[in-house]
C-alpha cells in the first residue's frame, strides 16, 4: 500500500497573487478610499438647505443625507426637530410644517425639520443612534406619535412576519422584534454596515442618482446609459407640494375606528422611544418630547377611554424621567388629514400651543 | 453558511485562531471537525445526521476490508450505501416520476409515491469524496486511516465540504495527519485566492444572474439576440460562480496550510472538448476518469469501446449534476462533442491549419450550446430557447454595457495571462492595482450578497 505525500497543487489560473507588502498597500488604498469618499463627496455635492428645508421624499431612505442635514443644522445651533411624517408634514407644503410655524413664532430660523417619513420609534432609534451623532450637545425636539402603539402590528409585535418601514434602522438582534424575520446573515450585514460611513454614502448615491438601485441593477434597467452622466452632483429638490390633498379625514371617507392599543408597559415602540431619549441624553442633548396630537375624533367612545389611559401613562412615564414634554391636546376634527397627521392650520395651532407653554418657550430660547 | 457573508467572517474569526493554536496537537482534528459540522449544520442541523452516517458507514467498510479481509464486501457496502443515499435524496423523485409516466403509458393504474425530501446541500460532493477513499483503499492506493475523527474531518473539511474540490484521501488525509505548515506566504496567497473568488461571485456571477434569470425565466418573450447573450452570460455566470467558490475554498484552506487541488484552469480558452474537461471542474472530471471511465475499460479496448465509455461517463456525469433529463442531454451532448473533436483533432488539417483561436471559439460556442440544456428549467424551455435563437427575430436585447465590459475585461485578462504578456500582469503594481480595483468594486458597488452558489443544488 502507498500513501504518497501530497503533491503541490498549482496556485491558480491567474496572476492575482500578492505578497504581504502588496496586501498592505492594497489595504491602504481601499481604506483610504473608503474613509475619504464620504467627506470628499460633501465638498463636491453642494447642499444649502433653507429655513423650511425638509428631506425630499425621494431621499427618505438616504440616511447619509439625513446625517449631513443633521450635521449642517447642528453646526448652525438650530433646534433639531425629529420624528416621523407628522414632523415631516405629510399633508402640507414645506412652508406649513410644524418647524415652519415654530420658526415663524420664534422670529428666526432656529428650528430645522429633520422629520423622515415612516420612522416609527424603532426606526427613529436607529436613525438617531447611527446617523444623528452630530446632534450631541444640541437641543432636540423629538416627536412621539401614539399611532405606533395603536395595535400589536404597528407596535411590531405581531408574530407573523410583516413588512414595515426602514428595517435597516431597527435593532437587528436585541430587543427582538417578533414580526421581523430577516435571515441572520442579512441582519448581521445591516448591523455591521451601519457602522461603516461609506456604506451610507453608497446608499446615498444609489438613492439620489440611480433610482434607488445599485449600479449593477440600474445598468440592467438602463443597459445603454452612461452611469457617470447620472451623477449630476445635485440631489433631488425638496417637494414643494403636499403629498396629499388638504382634505379633512372625515371628508375622505375615513370612519371612526376601534384601535387595539398596546399599553406603554408592553409596548416595544415605547421602549425603543425611551432608548432613543436615553441615547440623546447620554450625548448631552437638551431634549423636549412632543406627544401627539392623535386624532381622537376617529376613536369610538370605548377607544377614547383606552387612549386617555395610554396618554396619561405616557405623561406619567415622561415626568418620572424628568423629561421636558408636552402631550398635545386634540386639534379640531377638521384639522386632521387622517389618524395622526394635521392639516396646515393644525400645525399652526400646534406651534401656538407649544409656544404658550412656559417650558417650551424656555427650551426654545435655550434656557435650561 | 456562505463564504461571502458576514456570518462566515464571524465564524472564521473564531475558528482560525483556535486552529492555529491547536495545529499539530491532538485537538487539531476535533476542532476542525467541530468547525466543519457547525459550518454544515448552519443550513440545517439535521444534515449532520446524514453526513455522520455516510462517514461512519464508509469508515466501517474500510475496517471490514482491512480487519476481516472481506475486501469485496466492504467495497460493495460502501458503493451501495453511497449510491443509495444519492438515489434516495437526489434521484428518488426523478425515478418515481419517470416510472409513473411509463406505467401510465403502459396503461397500468399504479402510482409510485415520490420521496418528499429536501436535497441536502453538497451531498453529491461529500459522498463522492468519501467513496473515493473506500475505492482507493480497495485498490491499495491508500492506507487505512486509524482515526475516525481524522477521517470524518477529511470527509467534512469545511472549506470544500459543500461544493468541492472533491479531494482524494491520498492527497488530503496526509495533510491532516501532521502539523500543517502555515507560512506568511500561505496567508497572503490564501487571501489572494479568497478575494479573487469573492469578486467572481458577488461582482460577476450574481450580476450576470440578474440578466440570465430574467431571460431564461420567460424565454418566449425574448428575441434571438437576448437569448444568445443570456446563454453567453450564463456560461460566464456558472464559471464565475463555481470557480469563485473554489477559489474561496482553496484560499481558506491555504490560510490553514492545507492545499486543495486546482479545480478550474481558464476553461473557456480550451481548444478542444477534451482539453475543456481538463480545465473545467477538474476534481470531478478526474474522479469520473479514475472511478468510472478507466474501470469501464478507458481507451484500452478499441475506439468503439472507448467512445461508448466516454458516452457512459459523460451521461453519468450529467446525471450527477441533477436528476433531470436536461442534465442527461447535456452530458450526452458533451460526449458527442468530445468524440467529434477527438476525430477532428486526428486530422492534420484541423490540427495544423485551423488557428487555435478558431478552435477556441468553436469549443466555446459548443459549450454554450450545451449550457442551454443545463440552464433551462425544463426540456421544453431549452427547445424554446434554441428555436427562438434561430427564428425569434431581432429585438433589442437590452444587454447592459457594464456587464459586457466586465466579461470582455475578464476574457481579455485570461488571454493575456496565457500569452507572452503574462510577466507584465504579474508585476507588483499591476497586481496591487487589480486587487484594489476588485475590492473597491465589491465594497462600493456590490454590497451584501446572500446569494447561494449554483453548485450547492447538486
Amino acid at each position: 500500500m502507498t500513501d504518497r505525500e501530497p503533491t503541490e497543487a498549482p496556485f491558480s489560473s491567474n496572476a492575482i497573487r500578492l505578497t504581504g507588502r502588496q496586501w498592505l498597500a492594497t489595504g491602504a488604498i481601499v481604506l483610504a478610499v473608503c474613509l475619504l469618499v464620504s467627506p470628499v463627496w460633501r465638498l463636491v455635492e453642494p447642499f444649502e438647505p433653507g429655513a423650511d428645508y425638509r428631506i425630499p421624499y425621494a431621499l427618505n431612505s438616504d440616511y447619509w443625507h439625513f446625517a449631513r442635514y443633521c450635521r449642517d443644522a447642528a453646526g448652525d445651533d438650530r433646534i433639531l426637530v425629529v420624528g416621523d411624517s407628522v414632523i415631516w408634514g405629510e399633508y402640507v407644503r414645506p412652508q406649513d410644517t410644524l418647524s415652519h410655524h415654530l420658526n415663524r413664532l420664534a422670529g428666526d430660523e432656529r428650528f430645522a425639520n429633520l422629520g423622515v417619513n415612516g420612522t416609527h420609534p424603532a426606526a427613529l432609534d436607529g436613525l438617531v443612534r447611527y446617523y444623528a451623532r452630530a446632534a450631541a450637545g444640541r437641543r432636540v425636539l423629538i416627536h412621539f406619535n401614539p399611532l405606533w402603539m395603536s395595535s400589536p402590528r404597528r407596535d411590531l409585535q405581531a408574530q407573523k412576519e410583516s413588512q414595515f418601514n426602514h428595517p435597516e434602522l431597527v435593532p437587528q438582534f436585541m430587543p427582538r422584534i417578533p414580526c421581523y424575520k430577516a435571515p441572520f446573515a442579512e441582519r448581521m450585514g445591516i448591523a455591521v454596515e451601519r457602522h461603516l460611513p461609506f456604506r451610507a454614502w453608497i446608499n446615498h448615491m444609489n438613492v439620489a442618482y440611480f433610482d434607488d438601485m445599485d449600479l449593477a441593477n440600474w445598468a440592467i434597467e438602463n443597459p445603454y446609459a452612461n452611469p457617470l452622466s447620472r451623477i449630476t452632483c445635485e440631489t433631488p429638490a425638496p417637494t414643494e407640494d403636499a403629498r396629499h390633498e388638504n382634505t379633512p379625514w372625515n371628508e375622505r371617507g375615513i370612519k371612526a375606528t376601534e384601535f387595539d392599543w398596546v399599553a406603554p408597559v408592553d409596548s416595544l415602540q415605547w421602549r425603543l422611544f425611551c432608548d432613543t431619549l436615553a441615547t440623546l441624553v447620554a450625548r448631552g442633548c437638551h431634549v423636549f418630547v412632543l406627544v401627539g396630537p392623535f386624532n381622537e375624533h376617529m376613536l369610538t367612545p370605548e377607544g377614547r377611554e383606552a387612549y386617555e389611559a395610554i396618554k396619561s401613562d405616557i405623561a406619567a412615564r415622561l415626568s418620572e424621567n424628568t423629561s421636558l414634554y408636552e402631550v398635545l391636546p386634540p386639534l379640531p376634527s377638521e384639522l386632521y388629514g387622517d389618524a395622526s397627521h394635521p392639516l396646515p392650520d393644525g400645525y399652526a395651532q400646534m406651534a401656538s400651543h407649544l409656544y404658550a407653554q412656559d417650558s417650551f418657550s424656555r427650551f426654545a430660547a435655550g434656557e435650561s | 453558511m456562505l463564504f461571502h457573508t458576514w456570518p462566515f467572517l464571524l465564524f472564521i474569526l473564531i475558528v482560525y485562531p483556535v486552529y492555529l493554536a491547536t495545529r499539530g496537537t491532538r485537538l487539531q482534528c476535533p476542532w476542525l471537525l467541530t468547525a466543519s459540522y457547525v459550518f454544515y449544520g448552519w443550513w440545517n442541523p439535521l444534515y449532520l445526521l446524514l453526513i455522520l452516517y455516510s462517514t461512519a458507514v464508509d469508515y466501517a467498510a474500510v475496517l471490514i476490508m482491512a480487519q476481516w479481509g472481506r475486501r469485496r464486501l466492504g467495497l460493495v457496502l460502501s458503493i451501495v450505501n453511497n449510491l443509495g443515499l444519492l438515489g434516495f435524496f437526489k434521484y428518488g423523485g426523478f425515478a418515481a416520476e419517470n416510472l409513473n409516466a411509463l406505467l401510465g403509458w403502459m396503461g397500468i393504474p399504479l402510482a409510485i409515491p415520490a420521496p418528499d425530501v429536501l436535497l441536502p446541500v453538497g451531498i453529491s460532493f461529500f459522498v463522492f469524496q468519501s467513496m473515493s477513499y473506500t475505492i482507493d483503499f480497495y485498490r491499495g492506493n491508500v492506507e487505512k486511516e486509524p482515526s475516525f475523527i481524522r477521517y470524518a474531518t477529511f470527509v467534512s473539511l469545511f472549506p470544500q465540504l459543500v461544493a468541492g474540490p472533491i479531494e482524494r484521501a491520498r492527497e488530503l488525509l496526509p495533510q491532516l495527519r501532521g502539523k500543517p505548515e502555515v507560512t506568511w506566504e500561505d496567508v497572503t496567497d490564501g487571501l489572494s485566492l479568497f478575494v479573487l473568488g469573492w469578486f467572481k461571485k458577488v461582482a460577476l456571477a450574481d450580476y450576470l444572474a440578474v440578466y440570465v434569470d430574467e431571460v431564461y425565466g420567460v424565454p418566449d418573450l425574448y428575441g434571438a439576440p437576448a437569448l444568445l447573450l443570456a446563454t453567453f452570460a450564463f456560461a460566464w455566470q456558472i464559471y464565475f460562480d463555481f470557480s469563485g467558490y473554489t477559489d474561496m475554498a482553496r484560499g481558506v484552506a491555504r490560510m490553514m496550510g492545507i492545499r486543495l487541488m486546482l479545480n478550474f484552469n481558464n476553461p473557456y480558452l480550451a481548444a478542444g472538448l477534451g482539453e475543456f474537461w481538463q480545465r473545467w471542474h477538474i476534481s470531478l472530471s478526474t474522479w469520473f476518469r479514475d472511478y468510472v471511465y478507466i474501470p469501464l475499460g478507458g481507451n484500452r479496448r478499441g475506439t468503439a469501446r472507448m467512445y461508448a465509455n466516454m458516452v457512459i461517463t459523460m451521461v453519468v456525469s450529467g446525471l450527477w449534476h441533477g436528476a433531470e433529463w436536461n442534465f442527461v442531454i447535456w452530458g450526452a451532448l458533451h460526449a458527442g462533442g468530445r468524440i467529434l473533436t477527438r476525430e477532428l483533432e486526428r486530422t492534420a488539417f484541423y490540427r495544423e491549419r485551423v488557428p487555435r483561436c478558431v478552435r477556441q471559439a468553436l469549443v466555446f460556442l459548443f459549450v454554450c450550446f450545451c449550457w442551454v440544456f443545463f440552464r433551462a428549467d425544463t426540456f421544453h424551455d431549452a427547445v424554446v430557447v434554441l428555436k427562438r435563437m434561430a427564428t425569434g427575430g431581432f429585438a433589442d436585447p437590452a444587454f447592459p454595457l457594464l456587464m459586457l465590459g466586465l466579461i470582455v475585461s475578464i476574457w481579455a485578462y485570461q488571454f493575456v495571462y496565457e500569452s507572452r504578456l503574462r510577466a507584465w500582469v504579474e508585476r507588483g503594481p499591476v497586481t496591487v492595482a487589480l486587487a484594489a480595483a476588485m475590492l473597491l468594486y465589491i465594497v462600493l458597488f456590490c454590497g451584501s450578497s446572500n446569494e447561494a452558489f449554483i453548485y450547492f443544488q447538486f
